[in-house]
């Protein structure tokens, strides 16, 4: 493949991949996707997402918060500015460290699986006809993945980012509970409302293409067996790519 | 469906998920709920304007603390027309308390970190700051020091540079405690160091000659000796001093045995003397009676006088001849 074959290649891939983001939100967001059949697959899709590794990711969030939170304190104790060490935990653990983390997660567990299923589908024909935005497989297949990806994100996030704040309180202060009202104080501090819509949004958009991009690289591939491992692996790339421009947009708003 | 067939979906799927998603939902809300409140967004609030030369580092969001407690928070940061800065505070109308007409209100910068909005009350009976008051802002910043820091830093380097470099009080020093351990390492050793050549050389010679006065000295104590052990023949030896002494001393205790026999019989004659004396005594006893009777004698023989005088007219004198 020459180059500038390989460019156009590149360049229609993420352009499909962003007009069948476009499409999927377009049909998440109409009521006639609802249907109790789409709502078995989301259900099904969020137990099997979120919940079936919950226990696991939570221990994962603690002791990677109980790590950060001693090497930060011990830094900044170092530095004399110990006094920003709480601060600085929860910036750098809360807002960026985790959900990210979440969302590699997600796509590394979930969102291969959801590409490899779609190619399989693809190659199978059970998601003819052949355009990809039309809206019988949209709705019957897509929008629920979608949407339970979104959710489970969501719900990973939340829950390790509140498990790290439980656990870096009890890093930093011990089980006391007379450091409670300065580390609140902290986190009314650093979750100014602004940050926290930013948070929202980043979120979202985290869970939306761990769901959208390796369905839109399944959707890709031909009828051809072969097609699939190469979309799935393409997808996967794009899906790493994206996440690290949602981070780097979300970093470049927040602080610069 | 492609579900993985060999992973059972349990019944109660639904019951799971939608505690998952309530959890989440709850959590989140509660979250930014919590936020909302603590920020002061439910709170009644009253203004109050700062006014500072430089704003520089002023964020919004920033706190005012009072004690090192927060009591309001920055919501507005402008220009005014007069170039100086306007910063507008939120303060909680439960914290406001805090703030009196005699506050002062400091801006202070360090080195490291955002700058601190602090106020400060000393009579906390003073009238209470009213809502929308304009107050200025005293500043304080550290690193408006840094420059006058540096330069008297770097003076403090130049004298030390002069200090040390070549030709300087330490380098002159070093030379000297250098020349001083060299002439210790040398022939002299640490009297050449002390006293110079010409003088360690005298001093050596003097220890010489000392050297030479305690040998004669030694001789001198050895005759010394000698004629202590005559002397000690002539006290102590055959026929000696102390030999005579012996003799004279029991000489003497002969004399004294003689004393004392001597003595024994003044003794006995002193007993005598006082057998004596208490004859003595009755005789004086005697004597008394003798007396009185000699007594009626004279004077019968006085009375016979008178009356021979009486009956002898021719001889008028009376003197008698006593026997």
């Amino acid at each position: 493949m020459s180059t500038p074959a390989a460019a156009v290649g590149w360049f229609r891939a993420w352009l499909h991949a962003a007009l069948f983001g476009f499409a999927c939100a377009a049909a998440a967001l109409s009521p006639s996707s609802y249907t109790p059949q789409t709502r078995a697959i989301a259900l099904r899709q969020i137990y099997f997402t979120a919940w079936q590794v919950l226990a696991g990711y939570l221990l994962f969030a603690a002791v990677l918060s109980v790590l950060v939170v001693h090497i930060t304190v011990a830094a900044t104790f170092e530095f004399g500015l110990s006094g920003y060490a709480v601060e600085l935990v929860l910036r750098a653990m809360v807002l960026e460290l985790l959900p990210l983390l979440t969302a590699l997660f997600v796509a590394l567990r979930s969102g291969s699986a959801i590409g490899t299923e779609i190619a399989l589908m693809r190659i199978s024909g059970e998601l003819d006809p052949a355009h990809a935005t039309d809206a019988g497989p949209m709705q019957r297949e897509f929008v629920p993945r979608v949407i339970a990806s979104g959710i489970a994100v969501a719900s990973l996030t939340v829950l390790g980012c509140t498990t790290a704040v439980a656990i870096a309180y009890a890093a930093i202060y011990g089980f006391s509970p007379w450091g409670l009202e300065e580390y609140l104080q902290v986190i009314t501090h650093v979750f100014t409302l602004p940050a926290l819509a930013g948070f929202l949004l980043k979120c979202t958009m985290f869970g939306f293409v761990v769901a959208v991009v390796p369905i839109a690289a399944g959707v890709s591939a031909t009828r051809d067996a072969k097609s699939a491992p190469l979309a799935v692996m393409g997808g996967m790339v794009r899906l790493f790519f994206a996440l690290g421009i949602i981070e780097i947009a979300a970093l470049a708003a927040a602080y610069a | 469906m492609a579900e993985p067939q060999f992973t059972p979906i349990p019944r109660n799927l639904q019951f799971r998920v939608g505690l998952l998603i309530g959890l989440t939902v709850v959590i989140a809300v509660g979250f930014v709920f919590f936020v909302l409140y603590a920020r002061g967004t439910f709170d009644q609030t009253q203004r109050l304007v700062l006014v500072a030369d430089n704003a520089e580092g002023v964020a919004i969001g920033m706190d005012l603390t009072f004690s090192g407690f927060p009591i309001g928070r920055v919501r507005r940061i402008t220009l005014r027309d007069d170039g100086k800065a306007r910063i507008l505070v939120r303060v909680p109308v439960e914290d406001a308390r805090w703030l009196r007409t005699s506050t002062i209100f400091t801006l202070e910068r360090g080195i490291v970190g955002a700058p601190k909005i602090r106020a400060f009350s000393a009579n906390l009976k003073d009238p209470l700051l009213p809502n929308g008051a304009e107050r200025p802002v005293l500043r304080g910043d550290a690193t408006e020091e840094i420059p006058r820091m540096v330069a008297s830093l770097r003076a403090l380097l130049e004298n030390l540079q002069n200090i040390t470099g070549p030709g300087g009080s330490v380098q002159a020093s070093l030379d000297n405690v250098r020349t001083l351990t060299e002439r210790m390492a040398g022939k002299q050793g640490a009297l050449d160091a002390l006293l110079g050549e010409e003088d360690a050389k005298q001093a050596t010679q003097a220890l010489d000659r000392v050297n030479k006065l305690l040998t004669s000295l030694g001789g001198v104590s050895q005759r010394l000796d000698a004629t202590i052990a005559k002397a000690d023949a002539r006290v102590l030896g055959q026929g000696g001093l102390v030999d005579g002494a012996q003799q004279a001393v029991g000489q003497m205790n002969a004399a004294l045995g003689e004393v004392r026999d001597n003595l024994k019989r003044v003794e006995k004659i002193l007993a005598d003397a006082e057998a004596v004396s208490g004859n003595a005594k009755a005789a004086t006893a005697d004597l008394g009676a003798l007396r009185a009777e000699v007594d009626a004698s004279l004077r019968k023989v006085s009375s016979l006088i008178e009356e021979i005088n009486r009956k002898w007219p021719f001889e008028r004198n009376s003197e008698i001849r006593l026997p």
